[in-house]
């Protein structure tokens, strides 16, 4: 039984005893590990369920196949596991923001069950965001066994999506770049070095299972300044392609709302309809890594129109498979829908470009093109160039991939003030990155600000007895209360009583329940800290009487939540422990 | 040394649940145990002063708080003595010789002493009316005594302090306090016994210590009830 509580309490082990970040990254190595497995099983099941369905596949009736799958994944995570549809990432920067990390237990595979039926059965969407969120549940319950605490749990829950992307994509910078710029948003040494770890980890055992591939070999570029100078007009593509596709997503998700049909027949409806788009072009099915390498080894030989055509179908592929209830994330999509912009753009250049001047090959520009896809949607820069360079080792590309990266997140920053991930946290007031006015407000709650050296006073009690106590009360505010039922009833600051203060013929002659403030402003302890100060600068209140079930509790006053936050922001952002 | 976790609320001057939370978010040092946790003093006081935020014992603040505490009238009263028969014409010298017979003090501070009260009365009489005045210096004496006295001075006869009524002063308290706080908590305790009407015609008698003082802490106990108007 010791031995048990002993090995439940890791921070005890004599080796971790003298400094926690040793902890942290032996935990990240078996995080890492198992987000690593997680990605690989995933991965080798859509492999299967692709040459499974592939006999099927000269059947007029394929079409139903995405709508079968994403219908099965829909009952899937409805009926038998109870969780919400959706890519996933969303949910942990969730509960990175509120709940320091913590995830289900069950997260941690029933997206890769939903997103295997979505996706192997055709369905357009990517294996990448569910694998984050296994992999952030596994850190995350990994972290609660061992007892840790919410600042280590949710550096692991970074370590297992940084695992997951790093072996997903056999790329352990950009995985540790995504974790942190992406769920994590804290760019701090105490939370890098495990990161990085975990990524490292995933990779490896990535390559044990699978070997060491690189999944987007390609031809050696050659890349001239007037190439360069060309991505400029890709960023600008890339960017209303990616806000084409976030505004679509959002639409279809209106839209299935509106239907009344259960959540599995929605998903039906939207899986069908991309099975129709793939009968015309397969290029929209499944997560489209097989397309990815053909453009970007210049093997995608289709005339300008069709290539449009597929760039904005598998645009709305995307929106119909998420939208419309199937399960997975918009990672691969994103890859295509750049890739095959990147291919349109460089048939249209084609067009005008001057023979005497080399243009750059197609693969050139749909490699930048997912680059700018991926850094518009999600608005993280870095995690587009370097999870472009490292699928593709396309290192002659970092100066163009670059531009396109940076262009394309501005301008679409300036359309979208927050990325797809983030948008509805951010409308909800739930995005709370630490060391933000938001974080420490929410931290801090009523209870913890509460002033309790108040007294009490009385509505029948005279204005004589009443200057007596004032001398014994370092506060300025007095509640007052009902002598029977204890009932609070209003509030007298000296303010009030300043006027009568010199005039003893008042003393006997006036009662407190003339003299006080009802009814006032009150704040009970359950509200959020940032709406009773939003409320008290509306007002332009200093304090504010804190009430149960019409009791008076307290007082919370602008120069403790000044005093508590200010204590609260140094304990946030200097250097971390 | 270890604490409790009210301990280490004390010393950081925060609400247990705001510790309750720092050690959940994973905030604070401390070491984990099956039941409960482990707080070491020498690692949070590393951790504070790396946070630049406050940490003292809950020893050291009960003691500052109780130093704070003010010396009352009577005891005052008592260290400064009753001294009867000042001689004197004039505020100076009835201010010198009062000074003078203060055994309380020593004999290199009593003209600082002197001098102090001579540079207050000019700035504004202390004669406060009724025939009684209440000499002191305008600013604490700090480390030149260690308790604050009022020395009751009865004048051999009455001297015009230009008090606000212009009644000629038969009685003076010198109030000589080490800090601010002991000096406004003792004047203000020395007005509410002045005026009180009948206090003062006691006064005019010259009384012996022991019916002075019996008055006095007559008068320390109604205000300690609060039964000043």
């Amino acid at each position: 039984m010791r031995i048990l509580k002993w090995w439940r309490y890791p921070g005890n082990w004599p080796i971790f005893r003298f400094d926690d970040r040793l902890l942290l990254i032996f935990m990240a190595a078996i995080v890492g590990c198992f987000s690593g497995l997680a990605s690989v099983a995933l991965n080798r099941s859509l492999v299967m369920m692709a040459d499974w369905l592939d006999h099927y596949r000269h059947y007029w009736w394929v079409f139903v196949l995405p709508g079968v799958g994403a219908a099965l994944s829909s009952l899937f995570l409805e009926k038998v596991v109870k969780e919400g549809a959706g890519h996933g990432v969303p949910e942990v920067i969730y509960s990175v923001s509120r709940h320091g990390g913590l995830l289900r237990f069950r997260s941690s595979f029933t997206r890769l069950i939903s997103s295997c039926l979505t996706i192997g059965s055709g369905g357009s969407a990517g294996p990448e965001a569910p694998v984050v969120i296994s992999g952030a549940a596994i850190g995350s319950n990994i972290a609660r066994y061992f007892s840790l605490n919410d600042r280590q749990r949710v550096t692991l829950v970074g370590c297992g999506a940084a695992g997951a992307i790093g072996s997903i994509f056999n790329a352990p910078i950009a995985g540790m770049v995504f974790a942190i710029e992406v769920i994590v948003g804290e760019w701090k040494a105490v939370n890098i070095a495990p990161i990085a770890i975990a990524s490292v980890f995933g990779v490896e055992i990535s390559h044990i299972l699978q070997g060491d591939q690189i999944p987007f070999g390609h031809h050696v570029f050659k890349i001239d300044y007037l190439n360069i100078a060309a991505s400029i007009g890709l960023a600008v593509l890339s960017a209303g392609a990616s806000l084409f596709q976030t505004y679509l997503l959002r639409s279809m998700h209106t839209v299935s709302h509106k239907v009344t049909a259960p959540l599995w027949i929605r998903a039906a409806i939207g899986g069908c309809a991309v099975g129709v788009i793939g009968l015309f072009l397969p290029v929209v099915l499944g997560e489209g890594y097989h397309s990815i390498h053909m453009m970007i080894t210049d093997r995608y030989h289709q005339v300008l129109l069709i290539v449009a055509l597929a760039s904005f179908a598998k645009i709305a592929a995307t929106a119909l498979t998420l939208g419309w209830g199937g399960s997975g994330g918009i990672f691969a999509p994103c890859l295509v829908v750049g890739s095959l912009v990147g291919v349109t753009y460089h048939h249209f250049l084609a067009l005008f470009w001057p023979p005497s001047i080399s243009l750059g090959n197609e693969g050139y520009y749909a490699l930048l093109g997912m680059a700018g896809m991926i850094s518009g949607m999600l608005q993280a820069p870095l995690t587009g160039i370097f999870l472009i360079i490292e699928i593709t080792h396309g290192w002659e590309v970092i100066i163009p991939a670059i531009i396109v990266s940076v262009l394309t997140t501005t301008i679409c920053h300036y359309f979208e003030p927050a990325s797809y991930y983030l948008r509805d946290l951010v409308e909800h007031g739930h995005l709370l990155r630490p060391g933000t006015d938001a974080r420490i407000l929410s931290d801090l709650n009523i209870s913890e600000l509460l002033e309790r050296d108040c007294i009490i006073v009385h509505p029948s009690m005279l204005l004589r007895d009443f200057i007596g106590i004032i001398k014994q009360s370092h506060r300025n505010y007095f509640p007052v209360e009902d002598e029977k039922t204890g009932e609070f009833l209003g509030i007298i600051h000296l303010d009030d009583i300043r006027p009568y203060l010199f005039d003893p013929v008042m003393y006997d002659t006036v009662f407190l329940g003339q003299i006080m403030k009802a009814p006032v402003e009150v704040a009970y302890p359950d509200d959020d800290v940032l709406d009773v100060v939003r409320k008290m600068e509306a007002k332009g209140l200093y304090s504010m009487p804190v009430v149960v079930n019409n009791r008076f509790m307290g007082l919370i006053s602008k120069a403790t939540i000044l005093d508590k936050y200010r204590k609260e922001l140094m304990v946030q952002t200097c250097r971390s422990i | 040394m270890k604490l409790t976790i009210n301990d280490v609320a004390r010393c950081l001057r925060l609400p247990v649940s705001t510790v309750e939370r720092w050690i959940r978010q994973g905030r604070l040092p401390i070491q984990r145990t099956d039941d409960g946790y482990i707080f070491n003093e020498s690692a949070l006081e590393k951790w504070a002063a790396m946070y630049k935020l406050p940490f003292s014992l809950p020893e050291e603040v009960s003691e500052t708080t109780q130093q704070t505490k003010t010396d009352n009238l009577l005891p005052a009263m008592k260290r400064g003595g009753l001294l009867y028969n000042i001689k004197g014409e004039d505020v100076e010298t009835v201010l010198k010789n009062g000074v003078e017979n203060i055994h309380m003090l020593s004999h290199n501070i009593k003209d600082t002493v002197y001098r102090g009260l001579l540079e207050r009365e000019h700035m504004a009489p202390t004669g406060i009316g009724k025939g009684v005045a209440i000499p002191h210096p305008r600013d604490p004496l700090k480390d030149m005594i260690s308790n604050a006295l009022i020395s009751t001075c009865f004048l051999e006869t009455p001297v015009d302090f230009h008090a606000v009524d212009g009644m000629p002063v038969f009685v003076m308290f010198i109030l000589l306090s080490p800090s601010t706080k002991t000096h406004l908590h003792l004047l203000s305790s020395l007005s509410f016994c002045i005026r009180n009407n009948p206090f003062v015609e006691f006064l005019k008698t010259a009384p012996d210590s022991r019916a002075f003082f019996s008055y006095i802490s007559d008068f320390e106990n109604r205000l300690v009830k609060g039964d000043r108007f």
